[in-house]
């Protein structure tokens, strides 16, 4: 039964979609109608997505409407300060209950025949509540919104349809210590600093998502004007600098598909101390360079927060960018500025699927709430020109995605490959702390590549 | 209250209505075309001389809210553009002077259409209050579709030795979501 399962109509086994033994991925993964179908239900059904962050709606009655793969759902505060998550459709006649993107109401109700709902879901009246309009075959209990199971992490929203599958703990596996480092490590955490940016690429969602599990390579061509002109350019170079000494790190997986780049601090704190960075203390590091958000004095919060290892991680080999499978990206990135300083940056987006070859990017600029207002200011200023919809940096990825999607629609293009071929030959460096599968050196293409054998591992349904 | 007044971006003090067909109106619809062919052209050195260099250019967020909240539509604490002088001149530096601006190159066909427009003096001596409707089609590789960015400037123009310099952009966009990949293109 489960093998019919795992065979597309015209015959091909996904099993066949991915090539372990030489690291290569079909393309049609990219734009076929079935394959998007059933990811939808194996991939996005039981994985933990993010809507937000609990920022967005301070206060009991404030919700977001926002979307669980191809599902819209209200992602609402209600009393006792918790937040539920709601598909938003109606029970009655499917209408989408709430069409607005936020606010605040204590009864979400439908405009079509008045249902009116809770912001936890909860079913409460019809119109002309002695007539019954909604019947008596079923209680007012079984009448609610359907119910996404949520959690909170770091403060940011994350939600599954697959209530008895893994805890959101379990879900981010060895991934967690690393992802610790970022959204754990201040005493109030992070906080949005405005709606997300939203805008729709003509792409398939994996082309992002695959991207987003820390692809290194890529920063060498796509972003090759960051080494020709700005802060990253070293005059005197013909036709721009090299930016392969920024490939150099740690990169870290875990089998549940996330995905961290881990960028070599050293470079950047010798230049700010003029000192060698071996030679410095953790103390010392942190002082120099404190993380994106932190201030000097926010430091005693991170030692509070994060053990001596993580610590130790965060001053030398952060992670700066990668993944949360399945179509997360994070950003906490230490930007040079024309005056020598470095300014970070955090941010996090959602690649939104919204059927094969479309997909809707959404964009969170964040920082710690402990950070002083002309810090964030500064921080969101600097998100908006480098990243999202004008950033200098991003417009050139979102306008890659589409050329892949519609290759991948071509008779030959679609059986073309991915390939996935530059493997690690190293391992972790000696006396590295944190769990996870660990290779040091230059950037290589393993952390994508479990990415997609994870995509692989649910599409199967073998979990 | 003129009756342009409800049109304004919240910081800018609108005073009398500059006649439509008047010297001065005349002045800013040269100006808006001109602007619009230099952009369109792609001649962005010559476009970026147009720019008084304490501009604001910034384009908010749109949120769908009910009738009853359309202020709150407006976002503008993330948006789309929050640049300056310096930010939009690294732009135009990344855009004319790299050899690796993907996003345009090759670059994007566009026609800014700007019509609607209505001036009105402000409290500041020298300074006009434009507001305008512009629809951009923007055309990329081979495909047939354009996508339309479709919105409402709202312009300080400032007159400095006898020439209009743009010294304040506010573009209200219509789309809660975009339906272009990016703004690598100015509004």
């Amino acid at each position: 039964m489960k093998q019919t399962r795992n065979v597309l109509a015209d015959g091909t086994s996904i099993e066949d979609l991915v090539k372990v033994d030489t690291r290569e991925v079909q393309m049609r993964a990219l734009s076929d109608h079935e394959i998007y179908n059933l990811e939808m239900d194996r991939v996005f059904g039981h994985s933990w997505l993010l809507l937000g962050h609990e920022t967005e709606i301070p206060n009991e009655n404030d919700f977001v409407v926002r979307d669980m793969g191809s599902d819209s759902v209200i992602v609402a505060r209600g009393k006792n300060g918790q937040i539920h998550v709601s598909l938003n459709v109606c029970p009655h006649r499917g209408m989408k209950v709430s069409t607005l993107d936020a606010g605040n109401t204590p009864i979400h109700k439908c405009i079509y025949h008045g249902w009116a709902f809770r912001p936890n879901g909860d079913f409460l009246a019809s119109p002309v509540e002695k007539e019954c309009m909604h019947g008596k075959m079923m209680s007012k209990v079984e009448l609610g919104l359907e119910q996404a199971r949520v959690t909170l992490y770091g403060g940011i929203i994350f939600a599954t349809w697959d209530h008895e599958g893994p805890s959101f703990e379990e879900f981010l596996g060895d991934a967690k210590w690393y992802f610790d480092i970022l959204f754990q490590r201040s005493d109030k955490g992070l906080e949005v600093l405005g709606p997300p940016q939203r805008f729709i690429v003509r792409a398939n969602w994996k082309t992002a998502g695959e991207q987003s599990a820390a692809d290194g390579f890529h920063t060498l061509t796509l972003h090759r004007w960051l080494g020709e002109v700005g802060n990253y350019a070293k005059s005197g170079e013909e036709g721009g600098a090299d930016l392969s000494p920024e490939m150099y790190g740690v990169e870290v997986s875990s089998s549940n598909g996330h995905a961290l780049r881990c960028i070599d601090l050293g470079r950047k704190i010798r230049k700010l101390t003029g000192l060698d960075p071996d030679e410095l203390s953790v103390d010392q590091k942190l002082e120099a360079l404190p993380p994106p958000g932190v201030t000097r004095e926010m430091l005693p919060q991170l030692k509070r927060n994060l053990s001596k290892d993580q610590l130790k991680v965060l001053v030398s080999m952060p992670p700066q960018v990668g993944g949360i499978f399945p179509n997360v990206l994070f950003a906490f990135v230490y930007i040079p500025q024309a005056d020598g300083s470095v300014l970070g940056l955090t941010l996090l987006h959602a690649y939104v699927p919204k059927g094969p070859d479309q997909l809707e990017f959404v964009n969170w600029i964040l920082a710690e709430k402990d950070t002083p207002p002309e810090l964030k200011e500064k921080m969101l200023r600097q998100s908006i020109q480098l990243f999202g919809t004008s950033g200098m940096v991003e417009q050139d990825d979102s306008d890659t995605w589409p050329h892949m999607t519609v290759a991948a629609r071509g008779a030959r293009g679609r059986k073309s490959t991915l390939k996935y071929q530059a493997v690690y030959e190293t391992s972790k460096p000696a006396g590295w702390p944190g769990p996870g599968i660990v290779n040091e050196g230059f950037t290589k293409d393993d952390t994508q590549w479990h990415w997609w054998l994870h995509w692989h591992e649910l599409m199967l349904a073998k979990v | 209250m003129t009756a342009t007044q409800h049109l304004s971006s919240a910081d800018v003090q609108q005073g009398e209505v500059v006649a439509i067909g008047s010297d001065t109106y005349n002045q800013v619809l040269g100006f808006l075309y001109r602007e619009a062919s230099l952009l369109d052209a792609i001649s962005l050195k010559e476009w970026s001389a147009l720019l008084a260099t304490d501009l604001v250019y910034t384009v908010p967020l749109r949120q769908t809210r009910p009738m009853a909240q359309q202020a709150a539509s407006i976002i503008r604490t993330v948006q789309h553009y929050h640049d300056d002088y310096r930010s939009i001149m690294g732009r135009v530096m990344r855009l004319t002077g790299t050899k690796s601006a993907w996003a345009e190159d090759p670059p994007s066909r566009t026609r800014r259409l700007v019509t609607n427009v209505q001036v009105s003096t402000t409290g500041v001596e020298g300074e006009l209050a434009v507001v305008s409707y512009l629809l951009l089609t923007r055309s990329r590789f081979d495909s047939p579709d354009l996508d339309l960015i479709s919105g409402e400037r709202r312009d300080v123009l400032r007159y400095v030795a006898g020439e209009l310099k743009l010294a304040r952009r506010e573009v209200i966009l219509d789309q809660a979501v975009l339906g272009t990949p990016n703004l690598a293109i100015f509004l």
